[in-house]
């Protein structure tokens, strides 16, 4: 999995330099661009992960401890939490493309959708990784801590993404 | 094993055949071949001129687009009785066949669009009459390679009764070296290359002709003598 | 003449005995795979100047120019010649992943799309160009829808070969008889993104998001090159370190020396 994170880490990485290097080359656009963007959703959710996060963390602690009622009730609220993120992210996404502003608007929407868009389905799929460690605690005998960690380690990086995400194309001025 | 499946399978070829043959007979755009030199005008004035004949053509040739697939999908079947160490040349063989079989669905998609519409910008419609002659002409490549995959999978089966004569395999390796010319079309317009050619048409499509006989006989025979004879699930 | 080096003179002398390399079939199949590669990587880069691709927002004289260049019709006939090898080339995938302990419909589905994607993203597109080459005298605007076409299919041609890389790389990642690395497994899920990566080609017509654009062309195909070094070689491992006795046609097993006849059968 390790190897998975810091790969994605640079393809991720790769288009922050990008944008950055194209935020430097149309400044006005971007800056004006930016302020378009609905940037109380955008907190709400960097909130909501940050919060399904700590609770990942926490249910990998309690598995570690042995204490799978524990951990499988904070591994559900962390799915809950992790659940909003993608369903906010409609009520962001659905009114800029109802006003016209979609991925062909300008080149900082293009990053903007596609950025967050990768994220997405990273979240999307680390939602259904989350399941599968549900299901493997709720199972009778010791659950597999290796992969609860393995699904622990994918979702803070998931979690990490956002918060560059958020800060580059949303707080950035 | 019960090998009824099979001899059902190859049994429907001898009507896909007909049927081919019907379409190939009744074909304005093949008798004869459309030349390559004509204009877009004189492109768009022969389609317009013959809208029952190719839509009907394109319509039948639309529904039995897929029925040699049975015939191929039985010598793939063959192909891993024969104990190589892997399931490699089934594969290839299959994804060739699926290939191709795509490529000539498409040219008859460009035919019937073609006559669809015979109003249309005569440049669209010759456009849409070279985009059928390149779908028609590109199975080459797929019947060429599936060939060598079969072929190759006879000269490996070291049974003491070999499932097919050796041959068999000669037959479609030679096959390759008389399909292969009609590839050649798409560099030109006249001559024995060309599309409407004596090699790139009569020789490719007799090629082809002779092969599915002969595969067919070959196939029934193999599938005769498979008795018991366990198959490699690919 | 661009043929496929199957041409099988030296097996037909083993026809009568029992081959020596018994891996024969796939050691084959795998080899046409540089070739093929190095073929393709000829044909679209040198000969034709396809690739690196032109920017969608060429001038119209330039596209035109371009689209009537004859190279493009010898690249069309070499591909025509060979695209039957791409099969071969997913057939090596397909033969690793029949090794592993999943379902088989993980490599039914790369199969499948194997299929799809050799016409909708390979044969189509070189087509789309070799068209406005057969015949001069088309108007701009066709030459440039063709043009489009050709480029969009070939590099935006996505979900044909999501399937592919998904059904792999969780084959690889559910494996549990090791047939591949699992980092492996991990860099195919990542060719799985640069299809996600490239699909705005069909949005943007210029700047790095265009189908010649830095992040969907350079960096995506960056990834996805190496990929397809890296899994070859990985392949090749894989077939050499096959063990013999879990052949298809693997030998028999020496009966006990108590037992042992003079006649033995052959599989």
């Amino acid at each position: 999995m390790w190897f998975f994170v810091i790969g994605d880490f640079l393809i991720f990485g790769v288009y922050f330099v990008g944008y950055m290097y194209f935020r430097g080359q149309n400044h006005e656009l971007f800056l004006s661009s930016q302020a378009r963007l609905n940037l109380d959703i955008g907190a709400i959710n960097t909130v909501v992960l940050l919060t399904s996060s700590l609770f990942v963390a926490l249910g990998t602690a309690a598995a570690r401890a042995g204490d799978k009622v524990d951990a499988l009730r904070r591994f559900w609220t962390a799915l809950a939490f992790g659940a909003a993120f993608p369903l906010l992210k409609m009520f962001e996404w659905i009114p800029e493309i109802s006003a016209g502003l979609t991925p062909g608007t300008n080149l900082f929407f293009m990053y903007y959708y596609v950025m967050t868009g990768m994220h997405l389905c990273h979240v999307l799929l680390g939602l259904v990784i989350m399941c599968f460690v549900i299901r493997n605690l709720k199972a009778p005998g010791t659950p597999k801590i290796s992969f609860v960690e393995t699904g622990a380690t994918y979702w803070h990086m998931v979690d990490v993404l956002w918060l560059v995400l958020f800060a580059l194309l949303y707080l950035m001025r | 094993m019960n090998t009824r499946g099979q001899r059902i399978l190859l049994w429907t070829a001898p009507p896909a055949v007909a049927l081919f043959v019907l379409a190939y007979l009744v074909f304005p755009v093949f008798s004869p071949p459309l030349s390559p030199t004509l204009t877009p005008d004189q492109v768009a004035a022969f389609f317009r001129g013959n809208v029952t004949g190719i839509l009907g053509v394109a319509i039948l040739c639309n529904l039995i687009a897929c029925s040699l697939v049975p015939l191929f999908a039985v010598t793939a079947v063959q192909i891993s009785r024969v104990a190589t160490s892997s399931t490699v040349l089934t594969y290839a063989y299959v994804i060739c066949v699926g290939v191709g079989t795509t490529a000539f669905i498409l040219a008859d998609y460009c035919w019937g669009m073609a006559a669809f519409r015979p109003d249309r910008d005569p440049q669209l419609i010759s456009l849409l009459n070279d985009m059928a002659w390149f779908f028609f002409i590109a199975p080459v490549g797929t019947i060429m390679v599936q060939n060598l995959c079969f072929a190759l999978s006879v000269y490996l089966d070291d049974r003491p009764e070999p499932i097919f004569p050796r041959w068999v395999a000669h037959f479609n390796v030679a096959t390759v070296g008389l399909l292969a010319p009609g590839a050649f079309s798409i560099l030109y317009k006249s001559g024995p290359l060309a599309w409407n050619g004596p090699l790139s048409f009569t020789l490719r499509l007799a090629t082809f002709a002779v092969y599915i006989a002969v595969m067919f006989w070959a196939l029934l025979r193999a599938v005769k003598h498979q008795g018991d004879d366990r198959v490699v699930l690919a | 003449m661009a043929e496929a080096p199957k041409a099988p003179t030296a097996s037909a002398e083993q026809t009568t005995s029992r081959p020596k390399n018994r891996k024969l079939d796939q050691w084959i199949a795998f080899w046409t795979v540089p070739f093929f590669f190095n073929l393709f990587g000829l044909v679209f880069v040198p000969l034709s100047w396809m690739m690196p691709p032109r920017s969608p927002s060429s001038p119209t004289p330039h596209i035109v120019d371009f689209m009537h260049s004859h190279n493009l019709l010898i690249a069309c006939v070499i591909l025509t010649l060979a695209y039957g090898l791409a099969p071969v080339s997913n057939a090596c995938y397909l033969m690793q992943v029949k090794r592993m302990s999943v379902s088989p419909a993980f490599r039914y589905s790369m199969m499948i799309g194997a299929i799809t994607g050799a016409i909708v993203g390979m044969l189509f597109p070189m087509f789309c160009f070799g068209l406005g080459a057969f015949r001069p005298g088309y108007r701009p605007s066709v030459l440039m829808m063709l043009y489009d076409f050709g480029y969009l299919a070939f590099i935006g041609s996505l979900g044909c070969f999501c399937v592919m890389w998904m059904a792999f790389g969780l084959a690889i990642i559910l494996d549990e008889n090791k047939i591949l690395p699992k980092w492996l497994g991990y860099y195919t899920i990542w060719q799985y993104v640069t299809e996600l990566m490239a699909a705005p080609v069909w949005i943007a017509k210029s700047g790095p998001f265009a189908w010649n654009g830095l992040m969907t062309f350079w960096f995506a195909m960056t990834l996805y090159v190496s990929w397809q070094f890296i899994v070859y070689l990985c392949i090749y491992k894989a077939i050499k370190s096959q063990p013999e006795a879990e052949l298809d046609n693997a030998p028999p097993e020496p009966l006990p020396a108590a037992l042992e006849t003079t006649s033995r059968t052959s599989a």
